[in-house]
């Protein structure tokens, strides 16, 4: 059946592509890359806490500001505190000025505006005298963003009204404290699997999907457009009829295909096992050279990265690869010029896109319905069902054999379709052809 | 033995018919040339022969060998097309041994022939370039390298000399009649009819994809019945304009080319001739293939 023309057709659109510079670098720069950029969000944290906040607080009750600080004992690399707390008194008098009558606690307040603007301060906290009661405290500074500030300050402040609240039914402050610290709890999440509970890998496991899910985005795109440059390449230096006067049409375009399938696979493969050296190898490394580190070992260890999911994330990669590619090819074979192809291309995109849209839905449930329904979809598949893999790792989802049988006959159904709107279209020239003539270009062949 | 026999083949372009009721054989080792204007209908039945397009009617029956194996047809024909172009990124030898293992060549004789051929038609020192790097009469070199290297029995030539100087016309004219005098038979499809009138042992002229002249090349010109007649002389130009026997003629300075009447008497011509002039020379000369292929096209058109 792979006839020795077909062969050399592989063997060309491989070796002609692997040994560009562009794919070499391509193939070693992108986890290279993804290396520094993790490197680089890292270093950017370290650097982003390296400076001191300075925030006035205002107790009018004069009770809160001392326990307060103390729950922010964090330092920076320098040894300084991340957050110097500085208490400021205001006295509630009034006074005349010349546009009213105006409290020293409103001038106060402006005068802190005007320092937050000039950066001297960087916000200040006011916490008005009947707190206890009202249980509304103001932060204002240049930046209210930071949503992991406002909740360490929000329990800090109501810990200590807490604690007053309590004090003044008349607990003592020790009682207070152990009955605190005995009411804690802490929520395990552990994982029902076939194999029982294990303990999750909750968001170590999203993140090796996203990561996969993003390649096979990435390289669906990538791949599917070679393919169809390949064939805008012969048409446009009128090659084709010669490599036809060898081989069938369809021979060419399945030689076509496989070789840069085989050369994604290639890329793939690659980029796996680069990313499979800090999984397997992580923790051996860590100890060796950064024992201290036991929180990342302990994240290694969730990983669940199977054979299992590896040989389905490549089955998936070469179904939808088949599946676009084949439709990237029949646009190839329609336009004249790029530029053509462009403005075609978009109903190939959209279900790329869309299922990479769907996978930050599905992950949060991948055992839904909806989950199902969507990942059973042939042009939804690949990245949907490797999405659902990797996250339920090490069970099985539902639908997965279900899944690679619809693909397998949509594939088959689609390249039937596209080779003769192949056949016909790569010896075309001139104006694309109309929804009607490519029902005739099909039945024609 | 016939190698090829098409038979009342036509074929439709939405309204523009390209090709009506073609029928014509070709016999083994015969020089065939399909002439025609532009737009005749060469490369539209070329590629029917081919299989790359499928006729609207009509048959071809399948390029014939004579000796029963007729499966993959396509391995000794080499199909040089008029739209040719070569993958730009690949070095010359590469690209050629990539299009003659297309061909079913084994490797090994593959490359032998590629230093063969490479060395022939002085291209030996750009086997590793790039296609791109290479002049565009270069490029034309190695694709009809590409087009013979694996020995076709069937040679079908789509304007072969398109682009070539005269020096390399003529490198690939006589590899042609090389190939020829070997066995090979050809198709060479032109509109320029002095390469045609050269090389060709029969032709068929086409026009508006039907068949307006068709037979061996002596019989056509003989069947044109019309001869010239060369002259250089000193004296008086007198008998150009006195003799009965001639139709018009055309003064070229150095001689003059006479266009004779309907059974003229060429002894006659030249017995008058003698009266008024010295004759130096005088020569019978049969129509060029231009002449009558222009004649013939213009007859056809004027018709319809």
């Amino acid at each position: 059946m792979l006839s020795k023309k077909i062969i050399a057709v592989i063997k060309r659109e491989f070796l002609t592509r692997i040994k560009t510079k562009g794919f070499i670098i391509g193939t070693l720069l992108l986890p290279l890359l993804m290396l520094l950029i993790m490197g680089g969000v890292v270093i950017f944290a370290i650097f982003m806490t390296d400076e001191q906040k300075t925030i006035y607080v205002i107790d009018q009750t004069g009770r809160i500001f001392e326990e307060f600080e103390q729950q922010f004992p964090d330092t920076l690399n320098n040894g300084e505190r991340v957050y110097k707390f500085i208490e400021k008194k205001v006295a509630p008098a009034l006074s005349v000025v010349p546009h009213g009558i105006q409290s020293d606690k409103d001038a106060a307040l402006e005068q802190f505006r005007k320092q937050i603007l000039n950066k001297e301060i960087d916000g200040y906290i006011y916490i008005p005298e009947d707190v206890i009661e009202s249980r509304e405290v103001k932060y204002a500074a240049r930046n209210v963003t930071n949503f992991e500030e406002q909740t360490r300050f929000t329990n800090a402040l109501s810990r200590i009204v807490t604690n007053i609240r309590l004090e003044n039914l008349g607990l003592s402050a020790e009682e207070i404290r152990r009955e605190m610290t005995l009411g804690r709890i802490r929520l395990n999440t552990p994982q029902v699997t076939e194999r029982g509970e294990v303990e999750s890998s909750g968001g170590v496991n999203v993140a090796i999907a996203y990561i996969l899910t993003y390649l096979l985005f990435l390289t669906l795109m990538i791949y599917g457009q070679m393919v169809m440059r390949s064939v805008i390449e012969e048409k446009t230096q009128r090659i084709t009829e010669t490599i036809v006067s060898s081989v069938k049409p369809f021979e060419l375009m399945a030689g076509k295909i496989t070789g840069i399938c085989a050369l994604g696979i290639t890329q793939l493969a690659v980029w796996g096992f680069i990313i499979l050296i800090p999984i397997v190898y992580g923790e051996s490394i860590i100890n060796r050279f950064a024992p201290e580190a036991a929180e990342i070992i302990r994240l290694v260890r969730l990983v669940h990265f199977s054979g299992t999911t590896f040989i389905f994330f490549i089955i998936f990669f070469i179904l939808g690869f088949m599946l676009y590619a084949s439709m990237y090819a029949a646009i190839g074979a329609m336009v004249n010029t790029e530029d053509e192809a462009q403005q075609l291309q978009f109903p190939i995109i959209l279900p790329i896109i869309i299922q990479y849209m769907l996978f930050f839905i599905i992950v949060q449930r991948p055992e839904s319905n909806m989950a199902y329904w969507m990942s059973i979809i042939p042009f939804f598949t690949s990245i949907l069902m490797t999405a659902r893999l990797s996250v339920m790792e090490p069970q099985m989802p539902d639908g997965l054999f279900l899944s690679v049988f619809l693909m397998i006959i949509t594939v088959v159904l689609l390249v039937m379709l596209v080779s003769k709107i192949y056949r016909v279209g790569i010896l075309m020239y001139g104006k694309r052809p109309s929804i009607k003539e490519l029902i005739k270009w099909v039945r024609y062949s | 033995m016939n190698v090829l026999t098409v038979e009342n083949i036509s074929k439709s372009f939405g309204k523009f018919q390209a090709v009506k009721n073609l029928s014509f054989s070709l016999e083994k080792g015969t020089m065939f040339g399909l002439l025609g204007p532009n737009g005749a209908g060469k490369t539209t039945t070329i590629r029917m022969i081919m299989d790359i397009i499928i006729p609207d009617s009509g048959h071809i029956t399948p390029i014939n060998r004579g000796n029963g194996k007729n499966e993959n047809k396509n391995d000794y024909i080499g199909y040089l097309p008029e739209e040719r172009g070569l993958y730009r990124k690949m070095k010359a030898g590469d690209l050629l041994l990539f299009l003659a293992e297309l061909k079913s060549m084994i490797k090994k004789e593959a490359k032998r022939e590629i230093d063969y051929w490479l060395e022939r038609l002085e291209l030996s020192d750009w086997k590793n370039k790039k296609v791109e790097e290479l002049s565009k009469g270069m490029q034309q070199k190695l694709q009809f390298i590409a087009t013979v290297i694996h020995k076709p029995e069937i040679l079908i030539l789509d304007e072969p000399f398109l682009g070539l100087d005269p020096i390399n016309t003529n490198i690939i004219k006589d590899i042609m009649l090389e190939l020829n005098k070997n066995g090979t038979t050809t198709i060479l499809s032109t509109h320029l009819m002095e390469h045609a009138e050269k090389l060709c042992d029969e032709i068929l002229l086409i026009n508006k994809g039907k068949a307006i002249l068709n037979g061996k090349l002596r019989e056509v010109k003989r069947d044109f019945g019309r001869m010239n007649v060369l002259i250089e002389y000193d004296g008086s130009d007198r008998f150009l304009k006195e003799s009965e026997q001639i139709k018009k003629y055309d003064n070229y300075g150095n001689y003059v080319e006479v266009h004779l009447k309907e059974n003229a008497d060429t002894q006659k011509l030249l017995q008058e001739a003698m009266q008024s002039a010295a004759i130096r020379k005088f020569e019978v000369v049969e129509p060029t293939l231009h002449e009558i292929f222009i004649e013939t096209v213009q007859k056809t058109d004027t018709k319809h």
